[in-house]
């Protein structure tokens, strides 16, 4: 298997791009109902890069330490999914979750509780959605936390090859007046990409022909 | 849910005419809302399919209002989608009618009357309690216009460099253009975190969009900064400007502006700054390199100004002349010029007062301890100033002159050389023509004795002519000038000359009349002019033409100092040829003493010198004019003399030998025995008591007895102190009246006198025949 078998066409990617945001848009409100506040999410854009340059790119983007939120999915594809963030936001995330009277104290104390619930929330219902829409389901391992750098968190386990590749999603959320942003990863082995691209073209002609029919 | 759309007032406000200018209105309508970018909204319900829309709406997708409100299928929706995108566009309606919540694409649409047109749709999922979508609605606006415009935005940033940015004041990240990401070194994105942008700025510069500053809206605020590109790690110069505005959505500050890169501006301005900051420096440095150069060279260095003042000095001018460069300022500068070279340092100052920059100008400046010291001058004028340069050439002045002194040497040497060689000739004839009288004398034999002594007085005769010519070549030769008129001299000599250059040679006299006269020994003339006859026709050994020429001149300045004679009137006496001439080489060398051109015995090689000499001594010059084959014009040159032309100036004839009277008395005084006899023995033959001196005060002791005495003859070179002048001023003394004849081997004319000699003295040079001797006595006794 080489990188050119599993590379998207632009149809195939728009349509990535789509489930994913349908995803995000699940997380979205799931986020919201937590935090109280408008979330912003830029529409994300989809691209299948190696860790190395999936490490560069959240490395440039990000210099302090970062950490994830780790969840490994199994099913029709199955990965790694990180949600990232750099290490000074989610103390506002945390803090943003539990609300204005929460004491110093006491964000310090859940941050990583509240971290995992967070990601849990916002992976699940991305990763969720997107395998609902797929006409899928997933089975999704309880969220872990991890600190590092980029390399570091997106090394792939060890059930991937070191041909992997990276699902990388940009998500940037913006919260007004918390600065809250992160990214999405999927770790997926070759294998798993193909049958993931196997399933958007299933998708692809699902939607052409069901919303035509639909009210056609 | 198609009865929650925004359709009832629009469908209000257009009721249906009936007529057929409907469809000219609406497309009207259509066309004013494209241009107008107004929104055309859209409600679809997700259950059932439904889509409603308003009068725009139905515009765009050539509905009437009525068809609009009554509600399409989604069919109709993506019909009018450019083909290119509406894969694209159905996939995202797709996601949003199966729970995406935020739509917006842009897309184009091909309008029913075929033109094409970009459209921005925003829409918005609305769900349920469960979460379930309900409806999708938006609106569409017309942005072909801004679409274009985009385009020229994006051509115009790429090309420009120029990123662009906009951040809503409160969130995290700021949207970017794809330029603005280049420029940064960052991988492109629409959206960027502000740490990520700010991440690359040095911690010494502004941030790019810092969240700290919250300036009043209306604010434009710019700011330069160093970036480090993190895909390449180069630093870069960048220049942000940008101005915070009033957010109409969210009534924050927005925060737009563009980014682009300065760094070679930031160069060029850092090599500026550096140039300015050490250009003082750097003039420090120069000026002290020139200081050292000033203040370090032996040469001399000076400032003068064309008041004809020193201005400014180096120390070499101590070290050289004993100067101090303050002596100098205020000096005037030909004050230590020596005072010959002046007129030739006024003319170059006259050169150089005009703008002329003078170089190699030699010049003798007087040292303080009153030496001159030879320098070769380099001056530039500048304005009213002007820097002079002199290097120190008294040592090879010196050397100069030590080779021409040797060269003089040299010269001498060939001339000792062949005045050896030519005297021993003769003394051979002579020597030997007395030998053979001695023994034929001894033998008896009396006959044929005078071939002998024919052959001692010819060898003697030639021994003295060439006497004559050295001494005339050397100018000590005694001259007896007279007012002469040189073209009766050439008329008494015509037939002389004819004869001498025989019959071939055509001879041509032109003679200039009113011709000027000159003082001039006119003997002398004579010789020179035979001289150059002879040598034109020597140069003709097959005939031609021999042209005699007289003219009067006037020497100008220059040509008299390219002649090296004093301006002014000259009488020129040419000879001039058809023969051979000269090369440039042998013109050169042809006043040389002994220099001949002539096969070994011809010529003595004193011929042009001995003219020479006698043209410098007679205030005048000689010049050649040839080239080979072209003939050879040979000019003397005298200077005209205002006088009464002397009409005795032929040859005096041999006068009848006159004996002397009774008891007439001479007194010889010659430290040369051999002399002495010869002049006391022709004495006594006339008749006269001779008395015999051999030096200065052994003829005084004469002088003072009281014996009679008609004529004193002196040599002028006497041994014992007393010179012959000498002798004859204390005879005149003690004798007033007292004739004197000097007897002298050369012209020792200090000594006798330049001028005329006084009345009673008169002068014979060595050698002199018995006969002249004769003759001179008695005229002098005789005038008595």
């Amino acid at each position: 298997m080489t990188p050119s078998d599993i590379a998207l066409s632009d149809l195939e990617r728009d349509a990535l791009t789509e489930l994913v945001n349908i995803g995000v848009s699940r997380a979205a409100v799931a986020l919201r109902k937590m935090v109280g506040e408008q979330v912003m999410l830029s529409v994300p854009s989809v691209e299948v890069i190696t860790h190395k340059a999936a490490a560069a790119v959240i490395g440039e983007r990000e210099s302090t330490d970062l950490v994830a939120v780790r969840q490994d999915f199994s099913g029709a594809f199955s990965g790694r999914a990180l949600l990232i963030f750099p290490q000074t936001n989610s103390f506002e995330l945390v803090r943003a979750v539990l609300g204005p009277d929460a004491s110093d104290d006491e964000v310090a104390a859940m941050e990583t509780e509240a971290l995992a619930e967070t990601g849990n929330v916002i992976l699940n219902g991305c990763l969720a959605t997107m395998a609902n829409m797929l006409q899928q389901s997933l089975t999704m391992s309880l969220p872990e936390v991890t600190r590092g750098d980029g390399k570091q968190l997106l090394e792939p386990p060890d059930a991937i090859d070191g041909a992997g590749l990276v699902l990388f999603l940009y998500i940037n959320f913006s919260v007004r007046d918390r600065d809250i942003r992160g990214y999405i990863a999927m770790l997926m082995d070759v294998p798993s990409l193909i049958a993931l691209k196997i399933l958007v073209g299933e998708f692809i002609a699902r939607v052409m022909d069901d919303d035509m029919g639909q009210g056609g | 849910m198609s009865d929650t759309a925004p359709t009832a007032p629009l469908e209000a406000r257009i009721n249906a005419p009936a007529s057929d200018r409907l469809d000219a209105v609406k497309e009207r309508l259509r066309t004013t809302l494209s241009a107008s970018g107004a929104a055309a909204a859209w409600d679809w319900d997700i259950a059932t399919g439904s889509i409603v829309g308003d009068a725009h709406f139905a515009a765009l997708y050539g509905l009437t209002p009525e068809q609009a409100a009554a509600g399409i299928g989604p069919k109709t929706f993506f019909s009018i989608i450019h083909p290119d995108d509406a894969t694209r566009i159905r996939l995202a309606v797709g996601g949003m009618l199966r729970g995406a919540e935020l739509f917006s694409k842009e897309y184009r649409l091909l309008a029913p009357d075929a033109s094409m047109r970009w459209v921005h749709a925003r829409g918005r999922c609305h769900f349920d309690a469960q979460d379930q979508p309900t409806h999708f609605d938006g609106v569409l606006v017309d942005i072909t216009e801004q679409k274009r415009v985009e385009e020229q935005l994006r051509i115009a940033q790429t090309a420009g460099g120029i990123g662009t940015f906009e951040y809503i004041d409160g969130f995290a990240t700021a949207a970017v253009s794809a330029q603005f990401c280049a420029l940064l070194g960052l991988h492109p994105a629409n959206d960027l975190p502000l740490r990520t942008i700010n991440a690359v700025v040095d911690p010494r510069d502004p941030l790019i969009i810092d969240i700290a500053v919250r300036p009043e809206a209306g604010v434009a605020i710019q700011a330069e900064f160093r970036i480090t590109r993190p895909d390449t790690g180069e630093t870069r110069w960048v220049k942000r400007c940008g101005e915070y505005l009033r957010d109409a959505v969210s009534s924050g500050l927005r925060f737009v502006g563009v980014i682009y890169d300065v760094t070679e501006a930031k160069r060029t301005e850092e090599r500026l700054r550096t140039f300015n900051e050490t250009l003082e420096s750097r003039v420090e440095e120069r000026t002290r390199e020139r200081d050292r150069v000033w203040r370090t060279s032996q040469d001399l260095f000076v400032l003068c100004g064309f008041d004809g003042f020193y201005r400014s000095a180096n120390p070499a001018w101590q070290e050289s002349l004993g100067y101090a460069p303050d002596e100098l300022l205020g000096m005037r500068i030909d004050a230590i010029i020596c005072p010959e070279d002046i007129p030739f340092a006024t003319e170059q100052y006259s050169q150089l007062s005009q703008g002329l920059v003078i170089r190699d100008v030699d010049l003798r400046l007087r040292a303080k301890d009153g030496a001159y010291r030879w320098f070769s001058w380099t001056c530039i004028p500048e304005g009213d100033e002007f820097y002079a340069a002199g290097r120190d050439i008294t040592d090879r002045k010196l050397l100069e002159d030590q080779l021409r002194q040797s060269q003089k040497m040299e010269a001498v040497g060939q001339l000792t050389g062949g005045l050896a060689h030519d005297f021993n000739n003769l003394l051979t004839g002579i020597t030997g023509s007395l030998d053979m009288l001695s023994t034929r004398l001894a033998q008896g034999r009396y006959t044929d004795l005078d071939r002998y002594i024919g052959a001692a007085q010819g060898a003697s005769t030639r021994a003295a002519a060439l006497t004559h010519r050295l001494l005339a070549f050397s100018r000590r030769q005694t001259l007896n000038p007279k007012t002469t008129d040189i073209n009766r001299l050439i008329a008494s000599m015509e037939d002389l000359i004819r004869r001498s250059v025989g019959p071939a040679v055509d001879v041509t006299i032109v003679e200039t009349a009113g011709l000027w006269t000159t003082l001039v020994d006119p003997n002398q003339l004579e010789n020179a002019l035979l001289n150059l006859c002879i040598n034109a026709r020597d140069a003709m050994p097959d005939g031609g033409r021999l042209t005699i020429e007289t003219a009067n001149t006037w020497m100008d300045e220059r040509t008299a100092a390219e002649r090296d004679i004093p301006p002014g009137a000259y009488v020129s006496l040419c000879v001039a040829d058809t023969g051979t001439g000269m090369a440039p080489d042998v013109i050169k060398r042809a006043f040389d003493p002994f220099f001949t051109t002539k096969p070994l015995g011809q010529g003595t090689g004193l011929g042009l010198s001995m003219i020479y000499g006698f043209a410098r001594q007679s205030g005048g010059q000689v010049h050649i004019d040839s080239r080979v084959n072209c003939g050879t014009k040979m000019c003397i040159d005298l200077p005209r003399h205002l006088g009464e032309t002397d009409e005795s100036t032929t040859p005096a004839s041999r006068i009848a030998m006159q004996r002397a009277e009774q008891g007439e008395t001479v007194l010889v005084v010659d430290d040369e025995p051999t002399v002495r006899m010869l002049i006391t023995e022709v004495l006594e033959d006339l008749g006269y008591i001779a008395i015999e001196a051999p030096d200065g005060s052994a003829g005084l002791k004469v002088l003072e007895s009281s014996t009679r005495l008609d004529l004193l003859i002196t040599d002028v070179g006497l041994p014992g102190g007393m010179n012959g002048r000498q002798v004859a001023d204390a005879g005149r003394a003690l004798r007033p009246g007292l004739k004197v004849l000097f007897i002298t081997g050369y012209a020792e004319t200090a000594v006798i006198g330049s001028g005329q000699l006084e009345t009673g003295l008169e002068v014979m040079t060595k050698p002199f025949t018995m006969e002249a001797l004769t003759t001179k006595i008695s005229g002098m006794i005789g005038k008595a």
